[in-house]
């Protein structure tokens, strides 16, 4: 054990060494030292390491003030000398930049409402006001509302819904049929035309006009003429409230499909 | 009465102070010791058994803080001597030791 320590020992640094290591040996002989001396020895040794370490590492190397003045004279001039050449390059653009003041923009303009330029539009002011297409393929969004002695009344979705046509004064606005179920007064279903020798289903497309007051005026009918013209005095007779839209009293126009069933005119169906 | 119980508390066995400054101040305040009279003497006032490397970081310590210096001799037995530094030190250390130890005393007694 005593050997041990005696290896430990030369772990401790020379300045160390130097100094005790005689004084220690000969404490070594006198003690009988145990395991636990051993651990005493190395955690001393590693505390005079770490002091040693941080006392070298916190010891400033000796510079000659030559030595340290130069760098930092240099270091100076080279900075001055950067920072006036900058200054001398930059100045005259500072002294001469033009201040722009940038006037606030003026908050964008309302959009106007859609205005309908198309030469096929209202060619005939009192009969037609759009050039989409009045037949409207049944296919999908129609809805049967009402069907009587084998005539239907079907909503069409409309391509063209919320949109406003304007010529002159006149303003129309295009809305679903079904929108316009909660202001109805009147409706008169279309008598089926018994005179007409058909068989199937015809179907007429009808556009109309709700005016101001509420009532009804055809535009245009698609069909053959008997089933058109049921259609046209049927829907001619119906009767709205008067219609707003964004307070202001407004005409709006939507299409219906009307359908006659032969078969079922003749069986008398009603739902 | 006081003095009577601190020498009743520094009793060997009894006290657990561990700063080994204090204690091998302690030991040379009455003479000169060498590293194993220091041991020893440390064992019989204080109980207290320093290892080989304890001692001599202390003996390390406080021969650079000028409390202890060596005695010039011709054996390996290297003997130190306490300075004025470290009288003073061990006065001022053992007085705050006393401090508390009076303290504590009436502490208990009042509880």
């Amino acid at each position: 054990m005593r050997t041990l320590i005696r290896w430990a020992a030369r772990l401790y640094p020379p300045a160390w060494r130097n100094r005790y290591a005689a004084e220690f040996d000969a404490l070594l002989d006198d003690i009988s030292p145990s395991f636990g001396d051993v651990c005493d020895v190395l955690g001393d040794v590693l505390r005079v390491r770490a002091n040693t370490s941080i006392d070298a590492c916190l010891m400033l190397a000796p510079v000659p003030p030559i030595n340290l003045r130069l760098p930092v004279f240099a270091s100076l001039t080279v900075h001055a000398v950067m920072i006036t050449i900058v200054l001398f390059a930059v100045w005259g653009h500072v002294t001469t930049m033009p201040l722009h003041i940038v006037a606030p923009l003026p908050p964008p303009a309302p959009e106007p409402p859609p205005q309908v330029t198309d030469g096929r539009v209202f060619p005939n002011a009192l009969t037609l006001y759009s050039s989409l297409p009045l037949k409207i393929p049944a296919q999908g969004g129609a809805l049967p509302v009402y069907v009587a002695d084998g005539v239907g009344i079907n909503f069409l979705s409309l391509p063209d819904i919320g949109a406003t046509y304007r010529q002159g004064n006149a303003e129309w606005r295009v809305w679903p049929g079904q929108a316009l179920e909660s202001f109805i007064v009147r409706r008169v279903l279309p008598e089926y035309p018994r005179g007409s020798n058909a068989h199937g289903a015809v179907s007429v497309f009808v556009e109309y006009l709700i005016t101001r007051g509420g009532s009804v005026k055809v535009l245009r009918t698609s069909g053959p003429p008997p089933f058109a013209g049921a259609a046209q005095l049927a829907i001619g007779r119906w009767v709205y409230q008067p219609l707003e839209y964004e307070n202001r009293p407004c005409e709006v126009v939507s299409r219906v499909e009307v359908r006659f069933d032969s078969e079922l005119a003749r069986s008398g169906f009603s739902p | 009465m006081e003095a009577k119980q601190e020498s009743s508390i520094i009793t060997p066995g009894v006290v657990t102070m561990q700063d080994p400054t204090i204690l091998i101040l302690a030991s040379l305040a009455d003479g000169d010791k060498h590293g194993y009279a220091i041991m020893e003497d440390i064992h019989v006032f204080a109980g207290i058994r320093l290892g080989p490397g304890t001692l001599y970081g202390a003996i390390c310590r406080l021969e650079q803080r000028g409390w202890i210096r060596a005695v010039k001799s011709e054996a390996r037995r290297q003997p130190y001597r306490i300075t004025a530094a470290g009288s003073q030190h061990l006065k001022e250390q053992l007085a705050l030791l006393g401090q508390v130890v009076r303290t504590g005393n009436r502490r208990m007694r009042e509880a």
